[in-house]
């Protein structure tokens, strides 16, 4: 207890002391973590994007109707039960809604009005609209049933708009995981470098800290804990900043009706900034007690 | 630190340091400081001088040979005991070695706090030493805003902080002109009469002429002389 109080102001002393570089640090640790935030936002946000697409990717199993079934009929209840068994025994399967003929034709009611105006008998098939856990599975699923069981006519899944959405998917994905991986590597190397130097500086301190018999953790707490208060001030801007960010900046740039979509967010903005004061906290301590180590060999 | 009583402050035993990789900094040295002196270690420079204070402190291992410093044989202590050690060796160097963001009076204090002192004691002990030295009026100096002797004294008010049986002085006044290296020298004498052992490595051949003390002239790396009243020679 009385120790940390020593180290605390020394820590306060010394940054009192070295004023400018101690801001210098702050500032890039501020940049540092604005960046890196800003990139998480906007990348799960992406992820979270591509996935509601990806959601919307499903398989329709269409029966057949009496004027293309072989029998010449409409398909039994028994085939129908059938289909449905051997759907909801695949694995990749989420959700399996059967579509009546009548339920098929409201639908197109509710769309098309004039298309539906003038028929006299309902052309349209029953279906199994099929959900798909993930939805990369639209093809390995629609793969299964094929050859088509008995009383269904066509099974789609709308494979080339499937395959160019997955496509997109997946670069996007990736484009996010390679980029915030050179985002953090890079942020956290920048913030290191800064403490390198601030103790580069200072050196022949820590050196005559050593000849006047400080033990290595009495000259290290100090410089250590400046780390500390160096990330925690930092990132506390970094999160505020991202916070007007997100309050005032977005909503001028882009309509936020457009976009709104309750299946659709970044991750939870409190996780954020956890993950951004964390980050700098272990960067401003573990970088200075790393750096310190080849200056403590007196 | 404390050596049974007769025992000497500081044995060398044919010590060698040999840098990489070929230096020979020190050549089979062996000597004997005892308590209370006060030793002139002369020599030309590379002559081996800073190199046998850095020893003492444990900054560097010899290459071979044992160095006793008060009893405690430097090669079997353990390196987490070293600042044990140099809390209880006071040293001053050629360039002051002061913390430069501190005032004269934080500076003695550091070698207070890194020992766990209370601020009680700090508050005592700091001004008592800083009085001695006569710098009383300037304890919350900058040592940039002190002359270079001032600052010598505040490096040699943080050696005696501790009142160690020992005091090792690199060259302490060769950065100062001959009136004030007269007055630190005189502050040293007066330290080593308490009964600290004083070890000064020096170039100031009229400083050693003058004192009339023992003086261990070192060149190459080995010891050329060692006499109990001697000059620079």
């Amino acid at each position: 207890m009385q120790r940390t109080k020593l180290f605390l102001s020394e820590a306060f002393s010394s940054i009192r002391s070295n004023l400018s570089t101690a801001i210098a640090a702050t500032l890039t640790v501020l940049i540092g973590m604005f960046l890196l935030g800003l990139f998480i936002a906007l990348g799960t946000w992406v992820l979270s994007y591509t996935n509601d697409i990806k959601r919307q990717l499903v398989v329709n199993v269409y029966f057949c109707t009496p004027e293309t079934c072989e029998s010449g009929k409409d398909p039994t209840t028994a085939e129908i039960n059938a289909v449905r068994q051997k759907i909801e025994a695949m694995p990749e399967v989420k959700s399996v809604k059967f579509i009546s003929k009548e339920d098929a034709l409201k639908e197109m009611e509710r769309r098309n009005p004039e298309l539906v105006k003038n028929l006299t008998s309902n052309p349209l098939p029953a279906s199994y609209q099929v959900i798909p856990e993930r939805g990369d599975d639209v093809a390995a699923i629609a793969a299964r049933l094929e050859p088509v069981p008995g009383g269904v006519e066509k099974v789609n899944y709308g494979k080339k708009t499937a395959d160019r959405v997955l496509s997109v998917a997946k670069v996007i994905g990736g484009i996010f995981i390679v980029g915030s991986l050179i985002l953090i590597v890079a942020s956290i190397l920048l913030i290191a470098n800064t403490i390198r130097l601030s103790i580069f500086s200072r050196r022949r301190e820590v050196e005559v800290m050593k000849l006047v018999g400080a033990t290595n953790w009495f000259v290290r707490g100090p410089f250590m804990l400046e780390g500390l208060i160096t990330g925690l001030v930092g990132s506390i801007f970094a999160v505020v900043l991202l916070v007007l960010a997100k309050e005032v900046a977005l909503p001028a740039i882009i309509n936020r009706t457009t976009l709104t979509n309750d299946e659709v967010h970044a991750m939870a903005f409190p996780l954020i900034a956890v993950i951004m004061i964390g980050t700098s906290l272990a960067v401003g301590a573990i970088g200075s007690g790393i750096t310190l180590r080849r200056f403590l060999q007196v | 630190m404390r050596a049974p009583a007769g025992a000497p402050m500081i044995v060398f035993e044919q010590v060698t340091k040999v840098y990489d990789p070929h230096i020979v900094a020190l050549r089979d040295v062996s000597l004997t400081i005892d308590k209370g002196e006060f030793v002139f270690l002369v020599g030309p420079s590379g002559s081996g001088k800073s190199t046998m204070m850095r020893l003492l402190l444990k900054e560097l291992e010899p290459t071979s040979g044992r160095i006793i410093v008060g009893g405690r044989e430097l090669n079997r202590l353990k390196r987490s005991k070293v600042p044990m050690l140099r809390r209880n060796l006071g040293c001053v160097f050629q360039d002051f070695k002061l913390l430069p963001n501190r005032t004269a009076f934080e500076n003695v204090a550091y070698a207070l706090k890194v020992q766990g002192d209370s601020k009680r004691e700090i508050r005592t002990k700091v001004p008592e030493v800083l009085g001695l030295v006569g710098l009383s009026s300037k304890m919350s100096h900058m040592p940039d805003e002190l002359s270079g002797g001032e600052q010598q004294r505040v490096s040699i008010a943080r050696a005696f902080v501790n009142h160690p049986p020992l005091l090792i002085c690199d060259e302490p006044t060769g950065n100062l002109d001959p009136d004030t290296s007269v007055g630190i020298m005189q502050l040293l004498y007066r330290i080593n009469r308490t009964g600290t052992t004083v070890v000064m490595a020096t170039h100031d051949r009229e400083m050693v002429d003058k004192m009339r003390r023992r003086v261990i002239a070192l060149d190459d790396g080995s010891v050329i002389r060692d006499e109990r009243r001697g000059g620079y020679g």
